[in-house]
C-alpha cells in the first residue's frame, strides 16, 4: 500500500525551492565517488542529468537504446524552449510563466513544482548559452524570442527551427565531456528490460542488449529513468519509433505509481495521414501558427468540392474562409493552447468541413507572405516548409499546408513527488516519464524546459537528499537474489513470446492497438466509448500472447523482438490510459469527454470532484490497479475556467 | 509501383554478407522510402523469413538514425533529405533499387544495413564541447554574439551525425563531420578558450579510427542532409593550422 | 590505418603547400617555353636556356623544385594508399554523388602527369646532365680556339719531343680536315639557320658530330633545346601526346588551386568566386600557354 506524499517542502511558494536547498542533505565529495547512479535514456532529461552528475563526481552509467545519445526523441522539437528571461521588456516573470503554465496544464499540475520550473527556466538559457547551442539572436547580438501557444508574451528561445536538437546536443556534448573525463560510462545499444528493487529500495536494471540479445545486470544505488513518454501506444504519433513506455511501465509494475495516463497531448499541427501503410506522423512547428491562419471552408459544398479535387484551396475566396479559431478565440486566435486547438480542428472536421482526406484543415500562410514578403517567412519557417512540401509534394509558398491533430506528448508518466521520487525509494523520473508539471496540458515549448531543468537543475539537488543516506551502503553484488529473479522473469518473458510463433506480426497488432486507442481514448471520450475499448484492449492483448509472430532469434539483432517486448507493455498501459480516462469524469486539458463540455463545446471541469491527481497502483496481473489520489491544493492561484476567448 | 530490391544482408559483423534480390509490387508513390521497407519487412515476417535490419528512428529526418546507400548515393537520388525523408514518387515503376549499408572501416556492419557509428561519439568525446560544468554560468546576454556568427554556427550545428558524409566521400573522410563541430564551437566566443586543444585532439582521435584523408572531393557536401557546407572544413582547416603554428597546446 | 604518423591535416597541408610552389614554377616554365616562337632563330630562347642552365640561384631552386615534386608524388601516394584502407568493403553501385571536377582523379591525372614528366625529362633535362643524347650548340669562336689549342699542344708535344715530326704533321692534317670540313658544314647549310647567342656565331652539332669534329675532350658545348623542340614538335605523334597531356594537367590543376585555398582555408564568401574564378583561368591558361608551342612549331613554322 503506497501512500502519496508529494514533499511539498513548506512556506510562501517562490521561497520554496530556496529553502528546500538550503535545508537538503549534500553528499561530500569523496563519498560521491562511492556511489553509482544508474540513467535510462538519454534525452534532454537523462543527458543532462547524467552529465550534471557526473560532474558532481557519482559515478554515472547511463544507458542509451540508440546507436548514440544523439538520437533521443527531444531531438525532434522544433518551436523552442520557454523562459522567464523577459528580455523583450513584455511584461514577462517568473510569476507570469508560473501562471500561463498552471493555466495552460488546466489547474490540473502542481503548484511548487511548476514554480519551481518557472524559478529555473533562466538558468537553463544561460547554460546553454555556456554550451555553445546557438540560439537566434538579434543584430546587436542578443537573445531573439518569439511568442508560443498559450502565451501573451514573448519567452520562447529557439535555434531556427530546430531547438530540440540544439539543446539535445548541448546535453549531449556535456555527457561527451564527463564520458571522457570517466565520471559516466556511456553504453549504447541497451535497452532497460526490468527494475530490480533490493530491500523496497530501486538497486538496479536490467537490461538486453540489442546487438546481442544479451541481458546484463547493473547496480546503482539510485535510478533515474528518463525515457520519454508512451505516445507510441497510439502506433501513429509523431513520437519516433524507438520511443516507448515500456521502461516507465517497467518501474510501474514493481510499484512505482503511474500518474494520470489519461492526459495525452494532441498536437494540432501535423501533417495529415496519407496511407495505412504509414509509420509515424510528421509534427510541423506549433511556431507556425505565429503567422499561419488556420481555416476550413464556410460552406460545407466548398469543403467537399476541395476534397473531391474539383476545387483548390485557392480558389476559395477571402469571405468564404472560415478561421475557426479566430472566430472563437479571438484574444488568442490561432495561439490558443494546443488541446483546444486540435479539438477545435476536430470539431471542424466532423462537422464535416474538413479538406483533404476530410480529416485535415488548411494553415495557411498568404497573409503573412503579403504581410512580410516571402523572404521573411522563408527566414523563419524555411526549413518547415521544405520538410513540409518533401512529404507531401505540395508549395506551402503557393497553396495553403493541410495539417490534423496528432498524438504527441504524454503528461501522464512516473508519479513523482517534489524531488522526483517516485513511490519507489531511490527510483526517480524525470522529463516526460514523470507526470511532470504540465498537469493536464503541456504548453508549446515548457517540454523542453521541464526535461532540461528536471536533468541540470532540479534532480543534482533532490537526489543528494537521497543519496546521503546511501554512503553507509557499499554497493550491492548483481549476484544476489533480486537480480536472479528480475533477469530470470525478463527471459522467461522472452522465450514466451519467441515460441508462440503464431500467424500474425507485431506490427499488425501494433497497428490494431492503434486504431482502438485513437478511435476510443484519443481526442473525444465517452463513457460508453472507453468501456469498450478496456475489454477490445483486454481481448487484442490475449491474441497476442497467443498469436504473435516473431521471426528470428532472441540472442541476435532482432528489431522485431524488440517492437514485440514494447508492444506486451503497450498492450497493458493502453488499458489504464482508458481506465484512467473513464475515471475522469470531467474534461481538463488533453483529457476530453465528450459529456462533460459547455454548451459552445469547450472543456468542461469538474474542480469539486476531479482536482486531484490520479496515481495508479500495480496491484498484479489481471487484477485492477488501485487509484490514489494526491489532492491539489491551490495556494497561491485562484482557479478559474480556462479562458482564452 | 513494381519495384525490385537488391538489398545487401548480412548475419553479424563477422558473417560474409550477399545481395538478396526482392520484388515488391503495388507500392504506392506517397509511401516514404522506410514505409516501403516496411512493408517489404511484413511480407518476409508472413513467409517467416528474416526482416532486413535497418536503423531508424524519428523519420522526420533529424535523429540522424536512418542511413542507408541507395543507387550509389547516400541517402538516395534527392538532395538534403535523409532516407526516412525519401519518398517512392521519387522512383519510377519497374526500377531496380540497390540498397547498401554504409561502408567505411570505422563503421563496421552490425546486421544487413545496421553499422555502428560510435566512432562519432567518439570523437564528439575527444573535445566536441565547450567543458562548462552545470550552474554558474554568466547570463546568456552577458557576451553579445553577432547575429550572422549565430547564425553560421547554426548552420554548423545542424549537423545530424547519420554519417552521409564519410558513406558519400571516396575516401571514407569524416572531415565535414568533425568540421562542423569545430565550426560551431570556433564561431561562438564561449568555444574560443578551448579553441586550439580541441581542434588538434579531435582530428587526432578522427584520424586513429581510421577514417580517410580529405581530398576536397566535396562529395560530402553534396550529400548532406542538412547542407553543411565545405567552409567548415577550410575553417576547420585554418583552425588547425594556427593551432598547430601558434598555440602551445 | 596510418602509414605515417602525421595528422590527415597536416599531411593534406604539405602537398598542398608543396604544391602550391609547383603552381609558381608553372607560369615561369611556360614564359620560358614562349621564347620559342619568336623568329629569330632561337636568340632568346637560347640566352634563356643558357641562363637557367648555369645560374646557380636557379640551380639551387632547380633542387628545391625537384624535392617538392618528390613530396607530392610521396604523400599524394600515401593518401590515396590511406584512403584506399578507410573502405574495407567497396560499394556495389558505384558513386552517383556529384563532385568537384577532376577531385575524384587526382592520382589518376598526377599520375599521367607524371609520366609525361618522365619523358620530358628523357627528352630535355637529361640532355643537360648528359644522360641521354642531344643536340648541341657550340659558339664558332670558342670551336676555332679549340682547334688553336690542340695544334698549339700538337707543337708543344712536338718542342717537348714526345711526338715525331710525322706524327705532327699528320694530326695537324687531321686538325685541318676538321677545321674544314667543320665550315664547310657550316656553309652547307646544317642547320639552316644562322644561329647565334650573345651576338656570337653558333653551330649545332649532334652528339657523334660534335665528337668527330673537336673530340671527347671538349666541354664548351651546350645543349641546343631550341633546336631539339623545333624537331620533337614537328613529329605529330609526340605533339599530340604533349596537347593530351597538357589537358590532363589543366584537369589536375583546376583542383589543385581550388583545393590550396580550402585546405589552407583561405575560404571566405566574398572571395570564393574569384577563387574559383581564379582556378578556373589558371587551369585553362597554363596548359594554353604551353601548348601554343607546339600549335607553332607544327603549323606556323
Amino acid at each position: 500500500m503506497v501512500t502519496l506524499n508529494s514533499k511539498i517542502p513548506q512556506g510562501p511558494l517562490a521561497e520554496k525551492w530556496t529553502r528546500y536547498k538550503a535545508d537538503q542533505k549534500l553528499v561530500n565529495p569523496a563519498n560521491k565517488r562511492k556511489l553509482d547512479v544508474i540513467v535510462v535514456g538519454t534525452g534532454l532529461a537523462g543527458a543532462s542529468a547524467a552529465a550534471s552528475l557526473g560532474a558532481l563526481g557519482f559515478n554515472v552509467k547511463i544507458f542509451c537504446i540508440s546507436d548514440s545519445p544523439r538520437r533521443a526523441h527531444s531531438i525532434a522539437a522544433q518551436g523552442g524552449i520557454n523562459a522567464a528571461k523577459n528580455y523583450p521588456n513584455d511584461g514577462d516573470s517568473i510569476g507570469r510563466l508560473f501562471y500561463d503554465t498552471i493555466k495552460g496544464g488546466d489547474y490540473r499540475a502542481r503548484e511548487a513544482n511548476v514554480y519551481r520550473l518557472a524559478e529555473v527556466s533562466s538558468n537553463i538559457i544561460d547554460q546553454c548559452v555556456a554550451q555553445g547551442v546557438p540560439f537566434a539572436r538579434d543584430y546587436a547580438g542578443m537573445l531573439d524570442n518569439r511568442s508560443f501557444g498559450g502565451a501573451q508574451v514573448s519567452r520562447t528561445f529557439y535555434a531556427k527551427g530546430q531547438t530540440g536538437q540544439q539543446l539535445l546536443l548541448g546535453a549531449y556534448s556535456a555527457l561527451s565531456k564527463e564520458i571522457k573525463a570517466g565520471s559516466v560510462k556511456m553504453y549504447h545499444r541497451k535497452e532497460m528490460m526490468d527494475l530490480v528493487v533490493v530491500d523496497g529500495k530501486a538497486r538496479g536494471i536490467i537490461t538486453r542488449d540489442l546487438q546481442t540479445g544479451k541481458l546484463e545486470r547493473w547496480f546503482g544505488h539510485a535510478v533515474i529513468v528518463a525515457t520519454g513518454g508512451y505516445g507510441n501506444v497510439y502506433y501513429l504519433s509523431t513520437n519516433a519509433m524507438n520511443s516507448n513506455g515500456s521502461a516507465a511501465w517497467q518501474c510501474y509494475k514493481r510499484g512505482a505509481c503511474f500518474a494520470n495516463p489519461c492526459y495525452v497531448q494532441i498536437h494540432p499541427t501535423c501533417i495529415p495521414v496519407h496511407g495505412d501503410y504509414q509509420s509515424k506522423l510528421t509534427l510541423m512547428s506549433e511556431s507556425l501558427r505565429n503567422d499561419g491562419r488556420i481555416w476550413v471552408p464556410k460552406k460545407k459544398e466548398d469543403a467537399e468540392a476541395i476534397r473531391a479535387g474539383k476545387l483548390k484551396p485557392t480558389d476559395i475566396a477571402e469571405q468564404d474562409r472560415d478561421y475557426y479559431l479566430e472566430r472563437r478565440y479571438p484574444a488568442f486566435g490561432n495561439l490558443v493552447p494546443r488541446d483546444i486547438a486540435s479539438r477545435a480542428a476536430k470539431e471542424r472536421c466532423d462537422a464535416g468541413y474538413g479538406v483533404g482526406s476530410g480529416q485535415a484543415v488548411y494553415l495557411d500562410f498568404k497573409d503573412a507572405i503579403e504581410r512580410l514578403g516571402k523572404d521573411k517567412v522563408e527566414a523563419r519557417y524555411g526549413n518547415l516548409f521544405q520538410m513540409y512540401e518533401k512529404i507531401v509534394d505540395q508549395n506551402p509558398y503557393q497553396t495553403p499546408m493541410m495539417i490534423y491533430p496528432a498524438v504527441h506528448y504524454t503528461m501522464g508518466g512516473l508519479w513523482v513527488d517534489y524531488e522526483l521520487q517516485t513511490t519507489i525509494e531511490g527510483l526517480f523520473a524525470a522529463g516526460e516519464a514523470n507526470f511532470s508539471d504540465h498537469g493536464a496540458n503541456r504548453l508549446g515549448a515548457s517540454a523542453l524546459m521541464q526535461g532540461l531543468a528536471d536533468g541540470y537543475f532540479v534532480l543534482p539537488y533532490t537526489i543528494q537528499n537521497y543519496l546521503s543516506k546511501e554512503i553507509y551502503n557499499a554497493p550491492i553484488p548483481t549476484t544476489v537474489a533480486e537480480f536472479d529473479m528480475a533477469e530470470q522473469a525478463v527471459r522467461e518473458k522472452i522465450q514466451k513470446l519467441m515460441s508462440i510463433k503464431g500467424e500474425k506480426s507485431v506490427d499488425t497488432f501494433q497497428k490494431e492497438l492503434g486504431h482502438i486507442m485513437w478511435e476510443y481514448v484519443g481526442m473525444g471520450r465517452t463513457k460508453e466509448g472507453l468501456e469498450k475499448a478496456i475489454p477490445m484492449i483486454q481481448q487484442l492483448r490475449k491474441e497476442f500472447w497467443e498469436n504473435v509472430r516473431i521471426v528470428g532469434e532472441e540472442n541476435t539483432m532482432n528489431p522485431e523482438l524488440e517492437k514485440a517486448i514494447r508492444l506486451s507493455d503497450h498492450l497493458e498501459l493502453a488499458e489504464l490510459i482508458a481506465r484512467d480516462a473513464l475515471q475522469r469524469e470531467e474534461s481538463c486539458g488533453g483529457h476530453f469527454r465528450e459529456e462533460h463540455q459547455t454548451e459552445e463545446g469547450e472543456a468542461k471541469r469538474d474542480d469539486e470532484h476531479f482536482m486531484f491527481v490520479g496515481a495508479w497502483e500495480y496491484k498484479g496481473e489481471n487484477q485492477e490497479p488501485e487509484l490514489h489520489k494526491e489532492d491539489l491544493n491551490y495556494e497561491f492561484i485562484k482557479v478559474q475556467q480556462r479562458n482564452y476567448k | 509501383m513494381n519495384l525490385t530490391l537488391k538489398i545487401w544482408r548480412q548475419e553479424n559483423a563477422k558473417a560474409k554478407g550477399r545481395f538478396e534480390t526482392y520484388k515488391l509490387e503495388n507500392i504506392s508513390p506517397d509511401c516514404s522510402f522506410l514505409e516501403m521497407l516496411d512493408i517489404l519487412n511484413e511480407q518476409l515476417v508472413n513467409k517467416l523469413a528474416h526482416p532486413v535490419c535497418f536503423d531508424n528512428d524519428c523519420r522526420e529526418g533529424i535523429c540522424g538514425m536512418c542511413g542507408l546507400y541507395i543507387n550509389g548515393r547516400p541517402h538516395g537520388p534527392d538532395d538534403g533529405v535523409t532516407t526516412c525523408q525519401l519518398h517512392m514518387r521519387r522512383f519510377k515503376d519497374g526500377d531496380t533499387i540497390v540498397i547498401e549499408p554504409w561502408r567505411a572501416k570505422p563503421f563496421p556492419i552490425i546486421k544487413d544495413l545496421v553499422v555502428d557509428r560510435s566512432a562519432f561519439d567518439k570523437i564528439i568525446q575527444e573535445g566536441g564541447y565547450i567543458s562548462v560544468t552545470t550552474g554558474g554560468v554568466p547570463d546568456g546576454n552577458a557576451i553579445p554574439i553577432p547575429k550572422k556568427n549565430a547564425d553560421e554556427a547554426m548552420d554548423s550545428a545542424a549537423c545530424i551525425g547519420c554519417g552521409a558524409c564519410v558513406a558519400a566521400c571516396k575516401n571514407a573522410s569524416a572531415m565535414l563531420f568533425v568540421s562542423a563541430k569545430v565550426s560551431q564551437l570556433t564561431l561562438l566566443p564561449q568555444g574560443k578558450p578551448e579553441a586550439a586543444k580541441r581542434v588538434q585532439a579531435m582530428v587526432a582521435k578522427m584520424d586513429e579510427l581510421g577514417f580517410g584523408n580529405c581530398t576536397n572531393t566535396y562529395a560530402c557536401e553534396a550529400e548532406c542532409p542538412k547542407s553543411i557546407k565545405r567552409s567548415n572544413i577550410a575553417r576547420m582547416n585554418r583552425e588547425f593550422i594556427c593551432a598547430k603554428v601558434c598555440s602551445e597546446e | 590505418m596510418r602509414l605515417v604518423k602525421l595528422a590527415s591535416v597536416t599531411k593534406k597541408i604539405t602537398i598542398a603547400a608543396v604544391g602550391a610552389f609547383l603552381l609558381v614554377f608553372l607560369p615561369m616554365h611556360m614564359g620560358l617555353n614562349l621564347c620559342i616562337i619568336r623568329d629569330d632563330g632561337g636568340e632568346w630562347y637560347r640566352n634563356v636556356c643558357h641562363f637557367m642552365g648555369t645560374n646557380w640561384i636557379v640551380k639551387i631552386f632547380e633542387l628545391v623544385l625537384l624535392a617538392c615534386c618528390l613530396l607530392h608524388i610521396v604523400v599524394g601516394v600515401l593518401l590515396t594508399i590511406e584512403n584506399y584502407m578507410a573502405r574495407p568493403v567497396r560499394y556495389q553501385v558505384p558513386s552517383r554523388t556529384k563532385t568537384h571536377f577532376g577531385s575524384k582523379y587526382m592520382i589518376w591525372t598526377g599520375g599521367l602527369v607524371f609520366c609525361f614528366l618522365v619523358l620530358h625529362f628523357i627528352n630535355f633535362y637529361f640532355v643537360k646532365y648528359d644522360l641521354v643524347e642531344g643536340v648541341y650548340t657550340v659558339k664558332t669562336e670558342k670551336l676555332q680556339m679549340h682547334i688553336q689549342d690542340r695544334a698549339m699542344d700538337l707543337q708543344k708535344s712536338f718542342d717537348e719531343g714526345k711526338i715525331g715530326q710525322e706524327e705532327l704533321s699528320e694530326k695537324m692534317m687531321g686538325l685541318q680536315m676538321e677545321y674544314l670540313s667543320f665550315f664547310q658544314l657550316m656553309q652547307t647549310g646544317q642547320p639552316a639557320e644562322k644561329l647565334s647567342r650573345d651576338g656570337q656565331e653558333l653551330v649545332n652539332l649532334d652528339r657523334k658530330s660534335l665528337e668527330a669534329f673537336v673530340g671527347k675532350d671538349f666541354k664548351d658545348y651546350e645543349p641546343d633545346f631550341y633546336t631539339m623542340c623545333n624537331n620533337l614538335f614537328k613529329d605529330r605523334t609526340y605533339s599530340l601526346i604533349y596537347i593530351l597531356a597538357l589537358i590532363v594537367l589543366g584537369i589536375h590543376l583546376f583542383h589543385a588551386v581550388n583545393s590550396i585555398f580550402q585546405t589552407f582555408g583561405l575560404n571566405h564568401r566574398k572571395y570564393n568566386g574569384a577563387i574559383e574564378m581564379f582556378a578556373v583561368i589558371y587551369a585553362i591558361l597554363i596548359p594554353v600557354g604551353f601548348a601554343v608551342v607546339p600549335f607553332y612549331v607544327m603549323f606556323v613554322r
